[in-house]
């Protein structure tokens, strides 16, 4: 148990506002301190937040361009490897002034070789990891409709694979299963299909109970560039069965989707969770 | 013991925050691409609050500029279970902003009402749909609300104490408050805000 003096204490070291021996103090007790760690680092964690208060600024274009010049710079500096060296005749001005100039074509050309060539790499890397998904995905579909972990020779699942190869471009395809959340139906399960670069996808869902009136399940797209999930819309299930085959649309676009999620929600849905998570996708 | 709730923010603040820290784990790398999109996703952020510390927009840059050169540097040295990315860039960037406002020693400032053109501040707008422009606006509307849900005094000494580069004793004096005082409310108010702020970490 954290006392009210030391809680001071830690908020005021989130801030940076301890000094002195106050400081030295507390950064002996916080090292041999694990409660005191925790506390101090979720109070970081919600200080850090308060730079969303400053007025909406952004920094110029040309920042952005000059960092990611001068890493390129050196970069390309590095895969050269040894340093370059040349000698100015210091008693001639013109002439010292013409070797800089060679020395400075020189090294351009160097500069923009290495670039093309790191660029021709990048794509035969490019080209390897498409290959590599694509056989993945495919892979991992067929895995999952062998395992019967979807009822295999359903037509849910028939109409999802000819829906698959209907769209082609497997390979950047995300694919997920999302287990149960629920104590009381544990074998709920579903399959997310995303296909990124139609901004839609398909879920199939398999043993859900029926929802109770006023009630709808609502899919979440979790991508790390929005503060909260996004909303993937509602669905229902069949009562009988607990199935449902759901094609559906982000609300916004999405870039990478980490995670798929459903939850319980009134009927119609709602613009931002608020219900229980009742499938999660690993 | 009360069972613990995971709710889909919870699940979102622990994927941004996982996402960021597999930038960084790619800058240690050396990647470029990661260290791009590291920048799209803090840049706005981290110089709006530099602005506001220095209220001077070249300053602000060099700032921002030396906090990203930083992290590529020691990208490898950064631990997820100290902290998020956004948290540890954020100090950075406080740190430096507050050091180079103290050399300057322009703490009159701190209640001019300079207004945006004069501090060089360009608002969001060109981007105005893009992903990254609807996640600023949709992070700052949340953490808006969260500080104005604390009691005034504890908003202004929160702020205070996070953007004016001052000492403990010059917040306090600033307020025209015992040391005590302030100290509390400082306490209170980051506390309220953990626990609004919840799982909405980046």
């Amino acid at each position: 148990m954290i006392d009210e003096h030391h809680e001071e204490l830690a908020a005021l070291y989130a801030f940076g506002l301890l000094e002195g021996a106050e400081l030295a103090d507390f950064e002996t007790r916080l090292a041999g301190d694990p409660a005191l760690t925790r506390l101090v680092r979720e109070l970081r964690e919600s200080a850090s937040q308060l730079s969303y208060m400053a007025p909406a600024a952004k920094p110029s274009p040309e920042l952005r361009a000059r960092l990611l010049a001068r890493l390129e710079t050196a970069a390309a500096w590095r895969a050269q490897g040894t340093a370059v060296s040349f000698r100015i005749p210091a008693w001639l001005p013109w002439a010292a002034a013409a070797c800089l100039a060679l020395t400075s074509a020189w090294l351009g050309q160097l500069y923009l070789g290495s670039r093309f060539e790191i660029t021709t790499l990048r794509d035969r890397q490019a080209l390897a990891d498409f290959q590599l998904r694509s056989t993945r995905n495919q892979l991992e579909a067929e895995r999952l409709i062998a395992s019967h972990q979807v009822g295999a020779g359903t037509e849910q699942v028939a109409a999802l694979e000819r829906q698959l190869k209907a769209q082609g471009d497997l390979a950047n395809f995300k694919i997920a299963t999302l287990a149960s959340l629920l104590g009381n139906s544990p074998e709920a399960l579903a399959v997310a299909v995303w296909n990124p670069a139609r901004q839609e996808g398909v879920l199939v869902v398999e043993k859900m109970p029926a929802l109770a009136e006023g009630k709808d399940y609502q899919l979440w797209l979790v991508d790390p560039q929005y503060p909260i999930p996004v909303d993937g819309g509602v669905f229902t299930v069949n009562p009988a069965t607990g199935e449902a085959h759901v094609a559906f649309k982000a609300g916004k676009p999405v870039k990478s989707v980490t995670k798929f999620a459903v939850s319980l929600e009134r009927k119609g849905g709602v613009p931002k969770a608020e219900g229980p998570m009742v499938l999660l996708s690993q | 013991m009360k069972p613990t709730v995971i709710t889909p923010e919870a699940v979102a603040a622990a994927e941004r925050a996982r996402f960021d820290a597999e930038l960084l784990r790619r800058m240690a790398n050396s990647d470029r691409e990661a260290f791009a999109q590291l920048y799209d996703r803090f840049s706005r952020p981290l110089y709006a609050t530099a602005l506001r510390v220095l209220r001077n927009a070249a300053e602000a840059e060099d700032i921002v500029q030396d906090v990203f050169l930083a992290l590529w540097e020691k990208a490898d040295a950064f631990e997820p279970a100290r902290g998020t990315a956004f948290a540890w860039a954020v100090t950075l960037t406080r740190n430096r902003a507050i050091d180079r406002f103290r050399l300057r020693q322009r703490r009159s400032e701190l209640l001019s009402k300079t207004t945006g053109e004069d501090a060089g501040i360009r608002p969001y707008g060109s981007d105005r749909h893009s992903a990254d422009e609807l996640t600023l606006k949709e992070r700052a509307g949340a953490v808006r609300a969260a500080v104005e849900a604390l009691p005034a005094e504890q908003q202004v000494a929160v702020e205070l104490a996070f953007f004016s580069g001052l000492t403990q004793q010059e917040i306090a004096d600033q307020l025209s408050e015992p040391l005590g005082t302030v100290k509390a409310r400082i306490r209170r108010g980051l506390f309220r805000l953990r626990d609004i702020l919840g799982g909405h970490h980046d």
